[in-house]
């Protein structure tokens, strides 16, 4: 386990305010995510799972409560605090490369130790050799890795993920998510990742909450012991599997 | 394709045409001979987006010669018109005299300053607008309010507010380039989406770095169809300047031409003013594509 990357919230209420009046989209939630953990945040679409993860990367104010990375409140977007949307967000006119070294040149590291890192971790996604296409070049699966390797080339303390994998194949989607998890085993990076996906969310993580469509009131949290590696088929399948899948299920339903 | 079949008199000749018809160019078909290649190469052409432009500006020019020729005047007077045979020999007349380059020199200078400064003007402007709601208030109103203004409708408050003739003619130059220039920068910095922006600064980027790397890259499309507009309008601005206070340039050799009674360098000027701003034209979507090659 690392040591860094630890998010607590407390008393989280998201929102916007409309004439005084606070117009709740996530309301009074605390949840803590340990350093180094996997954890997938699962809930009806509307129910603010988007919102909170960009709350969580600094994108969005809370109107009452806290957001610790580490201890320290978060106030903007930092490159502690990685992020993979839902979109595709590469940078169109920049190359793979170029767009993976754009964190670490912006933190001020030299364009060959920027060239170098950013080769690394194009090689861990598995797109050595495309590093000089344009984005428009490649398939989406593949500009998904290469935004995954861009948030990690800045050695975040956390990977917050928004249903990256949500517009993909069947194929594509398991392909991406093995990669993920060998890329969390390699980095010790904290993920937070947001999915509509039950099977994804068992599959993956540590620990699933539930959402609940009123504002996140009613979270359910359930922790998955199953150790790593797992195999997917066998795990979904298995009475353990199977069972945490019907209370996922059941707590989606409220 | 049916004319070059038809030339085909045996039969051989007609079935190896058909065959290289079926055979598609660059699929590995039967084994051809140079003719048939020819025959192929010849068949790929498309003959009639040549010929039919050539026919219709033949006619265009026949049609021209005749009026004038026969001095029609039926509704228009073509009584004072130069055929086309006189053009052409005023254009070999012009060619040769340093006052014909003297003035496409200066209109082409005119022009390079003015839209120099209409770029920078324009597209900080653009930025700033795009970037800054409050700048964006500030400016607003005045582009609102001289847009619309023509830039001929320019020219006397030019001449009254700048020393020189040459002053006023870049100034209204610039006019005619720096509107288009603004609205188009600053429709592409508003329409830069919110998640690209969100992504640069979760990378750690700053403001000033998420509009050098994200906003501006990617606007960049837009700046440069506003330039392209911008260049085009320049030209309209330059051309009203020259031709009423203008001492040089393109613009004031036809006016003088009219002046001087020499009705074929007027044609000779129009046609001038044409290629010289399709070509200014035509550069800057050339640099865009040098510019953007991600957005192709």
């Amino acid at each position: 386990m690392s040591s860094v990357g630890h998010i607590e919230i407390q008393g989280l209420t998201l929102g916007f305010k409309n004439f005084g009046m606070v117009n709740a989209i996530v309301e009074n939630i605390s949840l803590s995510f340990s350093a180094g953990s996997f954890t997938s945040i699962i809930g009806p679409s509307g129910c603010g799972k988007s919102t909170l993860i960009n709350a969580i990367g600094g994108h969005y104010k809370p109107i009452t409560g806290h957001i610790l990375l580490d201890g320290c409140e978060i106030k903007q977007p930092t490159a502690d605090l990685g992020i993979v949307f839902q979109q595709h967000t590469l940078f169109p006119w920049k190359t793979v490369i170029e767009n993976v070294r754009f964190g670490p040149i912006q933190r001020g590291i030299g364009k060959n130790d920027a060239n170098e890192i950013a080769s690394k971790y194009i090689e861990m996604v598995g797109l050595s050799g495309y590093e000089d296409y344009y984005p428009k070049m490649l398939s989406g699966g593949m500009q998904h890795r290469a935004e995954i390797a861009r948030s990690l080339a800045n050695k975040p303390a956390v990977l917050l993920m928004d249903e990256p994998f949500g517009a993909l194949d069947a194929q594509m989607r398991t392909t991406l998510q093995d990669s993920l998890i060998k890329i969390w085993d390699e980095t010790n990076v904290t993920i937070i990742f947001v999915t509509h996906d039950v099977e994804e969310a068992i599959y993956l993580s540590q620990k699933v909450v539930v959402m609940s469509r009123n504002g996140g009131k009613t979270n359910n949290i359930f922790d998955i012991n199953e150790p790593f590696p797992r195999n997917k088929g066998e795990f979904l399948f298995s009475n353990n599997g199977r069972i945490l899948k019907e209370k996922c299920m059941d707590a989606l339903a409220i | 394709m049916g004319s070059s079949l038809s030339d085909s008199t045996n039969r051989e000749d007609l079935h190896s045409a058909i065959a290289a018809f079926d055979t598609k160019p660059g699929s590995p078909g039967k084994k051809s001979d140079g003719r048939e290649k020819i025959r192929l190469f010849l068949m790929r052409i498309n003959w009639l987006a040549f010929v039919i432009p050539l026919l219709s500006i033949t006619a265009g020019l026949a049609a021209w010669q005749f009026l004038t020729e026969s001095q029609t005047q039926f509704i228009l007077d073509f009584s004072n018109i130069p055929t086309p045979v006189n053009v052409f020999h005023s254009f070999r007349d012009a060619v040769v005299t340093t006052v014909f380059w003297r003035d496409i020199y200066w209109s082409m200078y005119r022009i390079l300053v003015a839209f120099a400064f209409g770029s920078v003007l324009g597209v900080t402007a653009g930025v700033a607008m795009g970037y800054s709601n409050i700048l964006k208030l500030v400016i607003a109103p005045y582009i609102e309010i001289l847009r619309p203004i023509p830039a001929i409708a320019w020219v006397p408050m030019a001449i009254l507010i700048w020393p020189t003739t040459e002053e006023s003619i870049i100034f209204i130059t610039f006019l005619g380039a720096v509107f288009p220039i603004v609205l188009n920068t600053w429709d592409g910095v508003r329409r830069v989406p919110n998640e690209l922006v969100k992504a640069a600064r979760s990378l750690g980027a700053n403001r000033v770095n998420v509009l050098f790397h994200v906003v501006i890259p990617y606007a960049v499309p837009n700046i440069t169809v506003g330039m392209a507009l911008g260049m085009g309008s320049a030209w309209f601005a330059l051309l009203a300047g020259e031709m009423i206070s203008g001492r040089f340039g393109i613009g004031y050799f036809t006016w003088e031409a009219y002046q001087l009674i020499q009705y074929g360098n007027i044609i000779v000027g129009m046609l001038c003013i044409g290629v010289l701003s399709s070509i200014s034209t035509g550069s800057i979507y050339y640099l865009k594509n040098k510019l953007v090659p991600w957005a192709e």
